[in-house]
């Protein structure tokens, strides 16, 4: 084992603040992240009542930012670990069938993928959110099924790798199942690139739920994601600087984290990029 | 070529799933009659003038009057816009042409020069604030940092337009906007590959025969790593056409990105579908040449995606 | 080089010339690109702000509101359901034709044929039939006496029959010819619309030489635009973009109160607002005066019914509710609705703020209110779908552009209508009554009856009656009116 060098450090170091502030954020937030005060609205930073204080500043509705960027935080990054996990499920499953199997299941696996590719993500998004009607759980769903195909191209790619392995014929050979053989022989080997790809996607997820809260069609309204408080909080980019800057800052981090994180996965797995 | 002949083939079936999962998907999100008639009208003229399109027809009679349409090379007219769907569509392909070359060359002319210095100072502080550069451009959302880029440059340098699309100079901020979120995989990819062949022994060769490093990377690597870059360069074509939804929408770019998202808040279906033909098109296509291109210059790989 | 030398100062000259004159053309930003140069074709404000100043009308708005002649230039009814106007016989087509009372027949029959699909067919569906009667002069039937139609008139653009006849409607939404102060260059789609003066405009000389209307979606893009002097002017700015720009000394916001009324539905047939008193408390515990003073910043006026003073047909002395969160409470525990949930129905096209304001507002009086946000389109399929689909609120920003209760109120409760999630008899028969007597008087009784019977069943609450505020260069001179015209002849460019 390589030693883990100071800057990968800092990167896990990131991305756990991250996730801590997103699990602890009833423990860290002192106000209600959905309390309003209309005569309070958009307060910079440091701004105290005789009742409250914000650390942040307040949203245009007279809300706590800190609480709502951890709020917030949760949102963002529960939709993108949810919809990872339902497009790896789906993809996987797909990539390892149409590795294994061959013949008409990879080709119609295949020809799946590359019709879903030749969507634009976005409008294939924004079009079943119209037709789902948006909230928490359709955003996962919508988020996951638009993605999956990425997952497949590799899984298919690596199956076919892994499954010309000895050891894999030899288990085949010792009369085990493909559904015993591709769980515990072929996955096991294959989800190295396959985390690589989740890493990357993780990091698109956040921006995309960003994206759709743009165009009006994130999670819903009171709720905060990082996405819809940044969306909402551009109007006053001038003038309230910090509804965007905060939570900006956090997505950036967040985002960054992951891609490096990501890159990091990649070199211990790809061994190409390991130089030799 | 029988390879080819069955490509083609996998492509059009690739296109057709492309055109039915749009078609049913628009068809469920509801009809346009409603944004077409006035605030103040009756159910019955609702019910007369969605007759009147043809929208209360059982969904495979549309379905199939829509690819009878198509065989017949007839895209139809646009409910919203009363003008041909193909015009309306190609009107906006230069601009989206123009954009998502720009942000080609951005992401091109940043990611590479960036991917090759990763590479050969592999393992300094240099690769990892390089790394950070790369993949901070895809780490913020685009309608916050373009907004940022049009009060800086635009009004606070006064050095670019704030919008449009009427000269070069509105062209930059754009493709910077879009380039950046592409950049990073071309880095990646150039410094893979650039590793890659650094680790030949044509390099080592090189050394011997008394050429400097800077020479051999120039003569020899460079050309050899570019292969497997331009390949990622032409998949990433397709991304860039549709993929710009929201750098045209801040800027005020007039491409199929924006026109896009319009026509899906109007359900102007024939627009939507067709500007989803078109992507799905030039993607496939891109895909086919990049496969074929891959093969004639490296037969050593297989093709198996 | 020499040629360079040469070129220097005469552009310096070129230049000089060009800031000694008046400015050669206008630059508006607007939201969104027209969607049809044909002005019977397609109303949304975009297409609107553009054609009308291509065509003329029959009749039109001054400054203080009062209809006026334009087209017209007098009408006299001969019964009640016959008008007869004269018409000017002076007005020539952008293609040197000559205006006449075939033109104006053939614009009103042309959109009132179901053919057409025109969107605006239920704004003048009243009138049956419209007949040349005399050189100049036309007269026009409705199927019942219909006081509205004056107001109607004033959005109905007089097209070239001949015109259109010669080369279709296809084609003339391309190149739309009108008889009005401006006429179409260019209309690069999904880019801008150029318009070049009419020179020989009857009515007034164009003010300036060419307009341009871009189409900017993001709203902080348009705002870029006028503070670096690419966009002259601009619409749709809300009241805190307002707030932020006044300092701004090359600019201007210019606000104005409009026919235009903010409000809330509240569905009286299904869900736990079928119960009155919860509509009762719903009206109560909404406090207007934080939402004008602390969401509008002011840039909004009280209203005490669902229409406002723009409108004929407001009656000022209704009460409105009062504020009054402990009755509202106190009202929903004896309705039993305490803790109900109630759905908030609504899209990216209405204010978000007000919406979760709102929420919390009536979350302390004991309703908890969920908000569900689709897309437009099924927004509008919901909203005006079944009470049962309805959702039992939704807020909403309505003009009829006819500055007339007929337009509001009518198709808002009026049983039968899609909009409309109320059913009274009572109310029913006096806004049937008021849309088919002329008298203003008798008219005005009808109305105080029908908002006296909203003010009791609250099928609906008004909030605000709502600004239009937009934003401009300082040198441009408009007075912004009620019915969000923007004709670019009362505009004028100084110094």
């Amino acid at each position: 084992m390589r030693r883990i060098s100071l800057g990968t450090a800092l990167i896990f170091a990131g991305l756990l603040a991250f996730i801590v502030a997103a699990i602890g954020a009833d423990v860290f937030a002192s106000n209600d992240p959905l309390r309003q005060s209309l005569l309070l609205r958009l307060r910079p930073p440091g701004t105290a009542t005789a009742t409250a204080y914000f650390p942040l500043g307040t949203d245009d509705l007279g809300r706590d930012l800190l609480a709502r960027i951890l709020y917030g935080a949760r949102a963002s990054l529960m939709v993108a670990a949810l919809s990872v996990s339902v497009s790896l499920l789906v993809g996987v499953t797909l990539g390892l069938m149409a590795g294994w199997f061959g013949g008409w299941v990879s080709i119609v696996a295949m020809r799946a993928v590359d019709t879903m590719l030749s969507i634009p993500a976005i409008l294939l998004a924004v079009l079943t959110v119209a037709v789902l009607g948006p909230g928490f759980f359709n955003l996962v769903l919508v988020l996951g099924l638009t993605r999956w195909p990425r997952y497949t191209r590799v899984a298919y790619a690596q199956t076919l790798q892994v499954a010309a392995l000895p050891y894999v014929r030899a288990a085949e050979m010792a009369g085990c199942g493909p559904g015993r053989i591709l769980l515990r022989h072929v996955l096991p080997n294959i989800a190295g690139p396959l985390m690589v790809v989740a890493t990357s996607e993780f990091g698109l997820m956040i921006l995309f739920e960003a994206s759709l809260s743009f165009l009006g069609l994130g999670i819903q309204p009171p709720y905060p994601s990082w996405g819809s408080i940044m969306s909402a909080g551009r109007q006053y980019v001038v003038r309230a600087w910090w509804l965007t800057a905060f939570p900006g800052a956090c997505l950036f981090g967040v985002v960054l984290c992951v891609n490096l994180f990501g890159d990091w996965l990649r070199d211990r797995v790809d061994p190409r990029s390991q130089g030799r | 070529m029988p390879e080819l002949k069955s490509r083609l083939l996998q492509a059009l079936i690739a296109i057709f799933g492309v055109l039915t999962i749009v078609f049913f998907i628009m068809r469920l999100s509801g009809d346009p009659t409603l944004l077409l008639v006035p605030d103040g009208a009756t159910a019955e003229q609702i019910a007369a003038l969605r007759h009147v399109l043809g929208f209360d027809r059982p969904l495979l009679v549309q379905y199939g009057a829509y690819l009878l349409d198509l065989a017949r090379l007839d895209l139809g007219q646009s409910l919203v816009q009363h003008a041909p769907v193909a015009g309306i569509v190609a009107e906006r392909i230069p601009y989206t042409m123009a954009l998502a070359g720009g942000a080609l060359l951005v992401a091109l002319g940043v990611g590479l020069p960036a991917g090759l210095a990763m590479a050969v100072w592999r393992g300094t502080w240099l690769e990892r604030a390089l790394a950070g550069f790369v993949l901070a451009g895809q780490s913020l959302p685009t309608f916050w940092s373009g907004l940022l880029m049009i009060l800086f440059f635009g009004v606070y340098l006064g050095w670019l337009p704030t919008s449009g699309s009427d000269d070069l100079a509105s062209l930059v901020m754009p493709s910077v906007a879009l380039g950046a979120i592409t950049m990073s995989s071309f880095a990646r990819m150039t410094r893979i590959a650039v590793l890659d062949e650094l680790s030949r022994d044509y390099v080592a060769a090189g050394r011997a025969r008394g050429l400097s490093y800077g020479a051999v990377i120039l003569r020899h690597v460079l050309r050899n790593a570019a292969i497997p870059v331009v390949t990622i360069a032409a998949l990433e074509v397709g991304n860039l056409l549709a993929g710009a939804v929201i750098v045209e929408t801040v800027f005020a770019w007039p491409g199929i990105g924006q026109l896009a998202i319009q026509s899906i808040a109007s359900r102007d279906f024939l627009v939507v579908q067709t500007i989803v033909l078109f992507v799905s098109m030039v993607y496939i296509s891109m895909n086919l040449l990049a496969d074929l291109a891959y093969g004639v210059i490296d037969p050593r790989i297989r093709r198996d995606r | 080089m020499r040629a360079l030398a040469f070129s220097f100062p005469a552009m310096l000259l070129a230049a000089g010339v060009a800031f000694a004159q008046p400015k050669d053309t206008l630059i508006v930003d607007l939201p969104g690109d027209v969607a049809t140069m044909d002005p019977h074709l397609q109303w949304d404000t975009e297409s609107y702000t553009v054609y009308r100043n291509i065509f003329d009308n029959l009749v039109t708005r001054d400054v203080s509101g009062k209809i006026v002649p334009q087209v017209a230039t007098g009408w006299r009814y001969t019964d009640n359901t016959t008008i007869v106007f004269d018409l000017r016989s002076d007005i020539l087509f952008q293609d040197g034709s000559k205006l006449t009372a075939e033109d104006v027949a053939f614009s009103v029959r042309r959109i009132i044929n179901p053919a057409l699909k025109s969107p605006q067919l239920s704004q003048f569906d009243q009138i049956i039939s419209a007949d040349v009667t005399g050189p100049a002069q036309v007269t026009l039937r409705t199927k019942t006496p219909y006081p509205a139609l004056m107001a109607q008139l004033v959005k109905l653009s007089i097209v070239p029959k001949a015109y259109v006849e010669k080369i279709g409607d296809q084609k003339f939404n391309q190149e739309p010819i009108g008889s009005g102060p401006y006429k179409l260059r260019t209309w690069q789609r999904g880019v801008q619309s150029v318009l070049d003066s009419n020179d020989s405009y009857w009515r007034v000389k164009p003010p300036f030489a060419h307009v341009t209307f871009r189409a900017v979606p993001d709203i902080p893009t348009r705002i870029a635009d006028l503070r670096t002097g690419r966009a002259d002017i601009t619409r749709g700015l809300t009241p805190d973009d307002a707030e932020a720009l006044k300092g701004d000394k090359s600019l201007q916001v210019m606000p104005v109160a409009t026919e235009r009324v903010a409000y809330m539905f509240i569905n009286a047939l299904a869900g736990p607002t079928k119960d009155k008193r919860v509509r009762q408390a719903i009206a109560m515990g909404v406090d207007r005066d934080t939402i004008i003073t602390a969401l509008q910043q002011g840039y909004a006026k009280p209203v005490n019914v669902v229409l406002t003073p723009a409108n004929f047909g407001y009656i000022a002395d209704i009460p409105g509710w009062k504020f009054d969160p402990v009755a509202a409470r106190a009202l929903v525990k004896q309705a039993g609705a305490e803790g109900a949930t109630v759905e908030l129905l609504t899209s990216p096209a209405y204010d978000r703020r007000l919406n979760e304001a709102i929420q919390q507002m009536l979350g302390e009086i004991g309703l908890k209110v969920t908000i569900t946000m689709t897309d437009q389109p099924s927004f509008l399929r919901r909203r005006q779908g079944s009470p049962e689909e309805a959702g039992a609120l939704s807020q909403g920003r309505w003009s009829c552009a006819c500055q007339d209760a007929d337009g509001v109120i009518f198709p808002l409760f009026r049983s039968g209508s899609i909009w409309s999630k109320f059913n009274n008899p009572a109310f029913d028969a006096e806004v049937d009554a008021a849309r088919t007597i002329l008298d203003a008087t008798q008219r005005l009784v009808h109305y105080r009856r029908a908002f006296e019977i909203l003010r009791e069943e609250v099928p609906g609450v008004g909030l605000f009656q709502d600004n239009a505020i937009y934003l401009a260069r300082k040198e441009l001179k408009w007075i912004p009116t009620a019915n969000e015209a923007f004709f670019v002849t009362e505009m004028t460019w100084q110094k």
